[in-house]
């Protein structure tokens, strides 16, 4: 009888899970259940969509078809209403029940809802599936102004729709400037003229206080907490996401801001697996646990997840990620851990670039790169290295930076 | 998956649409060698060896969109 594989969740960290375990596992029992009514899609180009720069087409992966070709059970618009560690089975819904011998959780996270009056209402908008691309897109073509919450990478995708669809926004942030734990005022002074150049004016040190709305239950206007009010047909929200954990509360799996694992993507139920933005996971280039949310380290972690379900320990996550914004005329990229650290050095470089690097014990663990992407192949790799570079931190700094700059002054010492 | 003619070049062309049937990725998604070609090719004149990762008529989202031209 051959091995059968239960996976939870078709986004990018499932769909590469179950793309493995066929390649690797010819005879293998696959099933994916997924709540969304659609399979894999690129969840990174949804926001191109939205912005109205692409068609609907080319943002689906994984057609029905795929999993028919592949010989994978897929179920579509399928809730698992209970996982059942002791018996190892799986129960949706619909009452039906998925034996397994292991288990992978690729179950995501839902974004949060502000926490103030009206944050339900008609026109107020979250940002995390296709199906929310489509709303926003309809929602945004009818408005002529925009409120918009959240400073952050998700939040900033909302900005560039706006701009994008000629919508007129206020961008409202706790803070001094846009994503305030990695960047300073400096480099994001950067992002604000490119938001200003689209339309979209960043209101800083202000947030929600309650949202107004007409008598038919839309969004008219925010209000922040000094009374400020900022008209809008349309808002955006993206303050985060509330990770899906309630799904395993009632069983032994660890959690922790989301489903621990190690680094073989295994839980404390042998059996059981997580990948993708679930994850608490041991970040061995990090040296303790994390978090990250990018395409390409799901993408990853479904690959690890799925080798080590057919044979635990065959192969660890290491991994640094990366996640780009590719709205404006120059690059952003961050890499890492950027918020993290214990010390960081940053400089404008040439007009229009900025960089940031964050330090742990002299060692990378994250940065900021806007207009030059040329370091991030060099940061990436000291990152994997571990290498200390806690006493030349002013060549990190330099234009053109190499990592043998690293290793010649190395040398020299 | 079709057969690649070895020692081709590419270059990226700017593309003002994107047709239903295209292949498009996004620069996050490439590996990171061809994220760096990437990088040297938008909106440059230049070629570069072609990468694994892309194919002829494949449109790469980076700071614009691009189509992939191999020869």
């Amino acid at each position: 009888m051959s091995d059968s594989y239960v996976i939870i969740g078709d986004g990018i960290a499932g769909a590469s899970a179950a793309e493995t375990l066929r390649e690797e596992a010819p005879d293998a029992e696959i099933t994916v259940l997924t709540d969304e009514g659609e399979s894999l899609y690129n969840r990174i180009l949804i926001k191109e969509y939205a912005k109205g720069k692409l068609p609907e087409a080319p943002i689906s992966i994984h057609q029905e078809s795929w999993y028919e070709d592949h010989d994978v059970d897929l179920r579509l618009n399928t809730v698992v209403v209970d996982i059942d560690v002791e018996n190892d089975a799986v129960r949706t819904h619909e009452g039906e029940t998925f034996e397994y011998d292991s288990l992978l959780l690729a179950i995501g996270g839902t974004p949060q809802q502000l926490p103030v009056g009206n944050a339900d209402a008609d026109g107020i908008h979250h940002f995390w599936t296709f199906q929310d691309a489509r709303k926003i897109k309809e929602s945004v073509e009818g408005a002529e102004k925009a409120v918009i919450v959240g400073a952050g990478l998700l939040g900033i995708d909302f900005a560039a729709i706006c701009g994008a669809q000629g919508v007129e926004a206020k961008y409202l942030m706790r803070g001094d400037c846009w994503w305030r734990y990695a960047l300073s005022e400096e480099g994001a002074e950067i992002m604000h003229d490119a938001m200003r150049e689209r339309g979209v004016e960043p209101v800083f040190d202000s947030g929600v206080d309650h949202f107004e709305v007409d008598d038919e239950g839309h969004v008219t206007a925010a209000v922040d907490p000094s009374g400020e009010r900022y008209e809008c047909d349309f808002a955006g929200v993206a303050i985060g996401l509330d990770f899906n954990t309630e799904l395993v509360e009632d069983t032994p799996l660890e959690t922790e801001d989301g489903i621990v694992v190690d680094e073989f993507m295994r839980t404390n139920v042998d059996n059981v697996f997580a990948a993708g933005d679930i994850t608490t996971f041991n970040d061995l280039v990090l040296g303790e646990r994390a978090k990250n949310g990018s395409w390409g380290s799901a993408k990853e972690q479904g690959t690890i997840a799925a080798r080590n379900m057919i044979e635990h320990g065959s192969e660890a996550f290491e991994w640094v990620s990366s996640y780009s914004i590719t709205h404006f005329d120059f690059p952003f990229l961050s890499f890492g851990h950027p918020t993290l650290g214990d010390d960081s050095v940053e400089a404008t470089t040439a007009e229009g670039e900025w960089r940031r690097v964050a330090l742990k014990d002299g060692k990378i663990v994250g940065g900021v790169l806007i207009g030059d992407l040329s370091p991030q192949s060099a940061f990436k790799q000291l990152m994997r290295e571990g290498r200390d570079v806690s006493d030349q931190t002013d060549l990190l700094m330099e234009p053109g930076f190499a990592v043998d700059d690293l290793a010649a002054t190395t040398e020299q010492q | 998956m079709s057969l690649r003619e070895a020692n081709r070049r590419m270059r990226l062309r700017r593309t003002g649409t994107v047709s239903a049937d295209a292949r498009v990725r996004h620069y996050d998604e490439l590996d990171e060698e061809t994220q760096v070609v990437v990088r040297e090719l938008a909106g440059r004149p230049r070629t570069a060896p072609e990468t694994d990762d892309l194919d002829d008529g494949d449109v790469v989202k980076f700071t614009d969109y691009y189509q992939v031209r191999a020869r």
